[in-house]
């Protein structure tokens, strides 16, 4: 279990990451999402105990990472945002460099490496030099050496960055195996499709401050209490209009396309009571439905587009 | 040993790195070498049959080791900063000291084949003795490690290649031309504090005492550095044809004896040496915080 409690770090004046708090499962995949200089890449780095945290700490299976960061190391796996890999050596031999450098038994190097080659899809590539692979491969290989020690807790920081369609695809499948295989996943990026298929749980970070957090379903109900609703009426609106603004749970409006945007907060139970209302008062309604939040209209909501 | 022997980083940067760079570009590689290796024996050639003496045998192998060694080192820790690889290293279970002497053992270890490539040359010196052939040796090696330890050290603290090899040659110039320089500029054109300087040392402990003057009034900036070593290295092994008088230079050699020319100057590389290694071990330790 990682639990993260008010991990802080300031650079003089400026707060980087405001005392930030969140829990993840074995099994977890966190997508941690905020625009670019919300705080993400600190929080990660104290996270893999590259820096250390102004205040605050977390524990990874009750290991604190502040106070000892050379217990945590070789439970967790991570992968930068920019990343650079030794060059001169064959995917196996980097693989062996990393192997023995997390001391794993020399007997058990072999099929460790075929394994983690095997999952990242690189066993064709194996003898190749590192120089030679494409990006995509490389951010690959850059995982394989992530996954190498079998860690428990993986810190993806924006691994889809700089990847081709296809190259993405292969990664968030990469990332659900992973999670599916009960390691903790968290995985940074401000690109949202990116992360809205593959996530159980989220986070959104906007100016060093964890905005919200939670299971994305749990997140998206919660926002969902301010809905919108599409109707979508047979002949004039007009009269539609005036009649949904009588309703007390109608807030406003909006007439898009022939369709009425209404944003009501009610739940589903009201929502029938006014199709029906509408319907009995001669109201003739060719579609009546909810709209529906993805990631994007969560981070839209939530965030005002600031850095800290 | 382990900490050399099982050490993946130390493989790397003597094996893997190496062989990439003969991958790449066999033709200018096998050129060089080729061009090299005939130089080698063209000046190997020379030294036996001009007679060669220790200046000339062991400041040819000095001046390579100032051109060869910061290219052993000045890109240990930039290129791990520049290419981004650090993070990675630093989260293994490497600790501070295997990463230091991976990567302090493989520059050292070049030092000590640079090294071993003139063992022909300073054994095959005209006239030179055991004592000078030997401090030779240890005068060349340590003035390498003392250059990669900088280099190794300068390298972790300014993360930037290119800036660490101009330090690096800019250092040596400053040190090995401008001090000579100003040390003339101030002694009324001496090039060096001469045979008066030390002739009165006759015993070990005068030369220590020899060493402690010098260091006080500014000759040590002149004894310290290894090509006027070598010169005088070459003087203890024998009175010079154009010398007028040998009395008074069995004297000189004598003094150079008791100072332990050569091995004294070694010490004091080793000991620099040990100091940036030092710093940059404690670099690793704290900023990687291993």
């Amino acid at each position: 279990m990682l639990d993260v409690q008010g991990l802080r770090k300031e650079y003089g004046e400026l707060v980087a990451v405001r005392d930030i708090r969140f829990q993840l499962y074995p099994g977890d995949v966190f997508g941690f999402i905020g625009p670019n200089g919300a705080g993400k890449t600190t929080t990660i780095k104290m996270l893999a105990t590259l820096l250390e945290p102004t205040a605050g700490t977390a524990t990874l299976n009750g290991i604190d990472i502040v106070r000892h960061p050379e217990e945590v190391r070789p439970l967790l796996g991570y992968m930068p945002d920019f990343f650079g890999l030794y060059e001169g050596i064959t995917v196996t031999e980097y693989l062996e460099f990393f192997a023995a450098a997390y001391r794993i038994p020399k007997a058990q190097r072999a099929a460790i490496i075929d394994n983690v080659l095997e999952l990242t899809d690189l066993t064709v590539k194996k003898d190749a030099y590192v120089e030679t692979l494409s990006r995509g491969m490389q951010q690959r290989l850059c995982l394989a050496k992530s996954l190498v020690h079998d860690p428990i807790l993986l810190l993806l920081d924006e691994p889809a960055s700089g990847l081709d369609p296809r190259a993405r695809i292969e990664i968030k499948e990469l990332i659900r195996e992973l999670g599916a295989m009960g390691k903790i996943v968290l995985v940074s990026s401000h690109i949202l499709p990116e992360l809205a298929d593959f996530c159980n749980k989220i986070g959104i970070i906007e100016k060093g401050e964890l905005l919200v957090w939670g299971a994305v379903d749990e997140i998206v109900a919660q926002l969902q209490a301010n809905r919108v609703l599409e109707i979508r009426p047979l002949g004039e609106p007009d009269a539609l209009i005036q009649r949904l603004e009588r309703e007390s749970h109608v807030h406003g409006v909006e007439t898009r396309n022939g369709s009425l945007y209404v944003h009501f907060a009610g739940g589903l139970e009201e929502q029938a009571d006014l199709l029906a209302a509408l319907i009995r008062d001669g109201f003739r309604i060719a579609a009546f439905r909810e709209e529906s939040l993805d990631l994007e209209d969560v981070f839209m909501q939530i965030t005002k587009g600031e850095v800290s | 040993m382990r900490t050399l022997r099982e050490n993946p980083l130390l493989r790397y940067h003597l094996l893997g790195a190496t062989r990439h760079r003969w991958r790449r570009q066999p033709w200018l590689y096998g050129a060089a070498v080729l061009g090299i290796g005939l130089v080698y024996l063209l000046v190997l050639q020379l030294t036996v049959f001009n007679e060669a003496g220790m200046i000339t045998t062991l400041g040819l192998a000095l001046f390579v080791m100032c051109i060869a060694a910061p290219l052993m080192a000045y890109n240990l820790f930039s290129l791990e900063y520049e290419k981004q690889t650090w993070e990675s290293l630093a989260l293994t279970r490497l600790t501070a000291r295997e990463i230091f002497w991976g990567k302090y053992g493989a520059a050292l270890a070049r030092v000590a084949l640079t090294t071993l490539l003139f063992a022909p040359f300073l054994l095959t010196t005209h006239r030179a003795t055991t004592y000078v052939i030997v401090a030779a040796f240890i005068v060349l090696f340590s003035w390498g490690a003392l250059l990669v330890s900088v280099g190794l050290w300068l390298s972790f603290k300014l993360k930037r290649t290119l800036t660490t090899a101009a330090t690096l040659y800019a250092g040596q110039v400053f040190v090995l031309m401008l001090f000579p320089f100003l040390y003339a500029l101030f002694s009324g054109g001496e090039m060096g504090p001469g045979q008066s300087a030390i002739e009165w040392v006759q015993n070990y402990r005068d030369g220590f005492l020899a060493w402690v003057i010098s260091l006080l009034n500014g000759s040590l900036i002149i004894y310290a550095n290894p090509f006027y070593a070598s010169a005088q290295l070459e003087y203890m092994a024998a009175v010079p044809a154009w010398w007028w008088n040998a009395e008074g230079w069995d004297a000189y050699a004598n003094a150079l004896r008791y100072m332990l020319w050569g091995f004294a100057q070694s010490a004091m590389y080793l000991g620099l040496a040990a100091l940036f290694a030092g710093f940059a071990y404690r670099g690793v330790k704290i900023s990687w915080r291993k």
